[in-house]
């Protein structure tokens, strides 16, 4: 018997996830599961494009050449193996995000996705030691809130399926 | 901050935002067409295009401002993805979606100016 909280397509419509008579849900329900898990995958780029950046920032200041007019361009920063090594974690960090929106609402992945700008900075204080000013902990403390506020509906969503 | 340095924010962060959109509905229809097809071709071309607009874009403005000044414009494309996306791709938007998306970007401007 059908639960009387569900609509057409077997889902609740508070946590139907986009307006298309349920296709999107059906797809997400039969997504691939171990390292085919877009959740994974979204893990996966978060985590490359963390690693990426204090690659790019150790490479960077490795070859650091400011006196150059063309270190604006960043190019010498090429010099170093680091660097290499961070454009690899971006690429693979974009083919991770691709197949990540084969099957999770972009309202959703995009959002998630951004919790690399609090990791960066805590990433900072924990490994390199820097402070964190007190309104940088506010920012902090705000996306955290919002990314719980975004991943409720999916963390619903899940434990349907 | 001159106009044109506004111009130049505004676009990089338009091609971005649009970028994003493109490579989720070429993606999208990977389920359904497969990615051998012209359609999916054009649309990563598209997307990639795109973002190579706004990277580039952003390097410029790097070096006429400081990163702290120029990240919290980044911040935007939280809010502006999540309802452009609601619009086109039809995604389901509610109360709670949007606030945690403005949360967000509220709290990246937060995080990048102090």
């Amino acid at each position: 018997m059908r639960h009387p909280s569900t609509q057409r397509g077997g889902y609740s419509e508070s946590i139907r996830l986009r307006e298309d008579g349920g296709a999107l849900e059906k797809r997400m329900q039969n997504r691939p599961s171990g390292f085919g898990n877009p959740w994974l995958q979204l893990a996966l780029s978060v985590a490359c494009v963390l690693v990426s950046e204090f690659l790019l920032k150790r490479g960077a200041t490795e070859v650091a050449d400011t006196g150059s007019a063309w270190s604006w361009t960043g190019l010498n920063g090429l010099a170093s193996p680091l660097v290499w090594w961070a454009i690899l974690l971006i690429i693979a960090s974009f083919v991770s995000w691709l197949y990540v929106l084969r099957y999770i609402p972009i309202t959703i992945a995009f959002p998630l996705s951004r919790v690399v700008d609090i990791l960066v900075p805590l990433g900072c204080w924990i490994f390199l030691g820097e402070l964190i000013s007190p309104l940088r902990w506010c920012g902090i403390a705000l996306v955290v809130i919002g990314l719980a506020l975004v991943a409720k509906p999916i963390a619903q969503f899940e434990e349907r399926l | 901050m001159t106009f044109l340095a506004f111009f130049f924010i505004v676009v990089s962060l338009l091609s971005f935002v649009a970028a994003q959109l493109i490579l989720k509905r070429a993606m999208e229809a990977t389920t359904t067409t497969g990615f051998r097809n012209a359609q999916f071709v054009s649309r990563v071309t598209g997307g990639i295009l795109l973002m190579t607009i706004s990277f580039f874009l952003t390097l410029g403005l790097l070096q006429r401002f400081d990163l702290s000044y120029l990240y919290p414009f980044q911040g935007l494309s939280v809010i502006f993805i999540t309802l452009i996306a609601a619009i086109v791709l039809k995604e389901k938007l509610n109360t709670r979606l949007a606030i945690g998306a403005l949360l967000i970007s509220v709290g990246i401007v937060l995080v990048s100016l102090s």
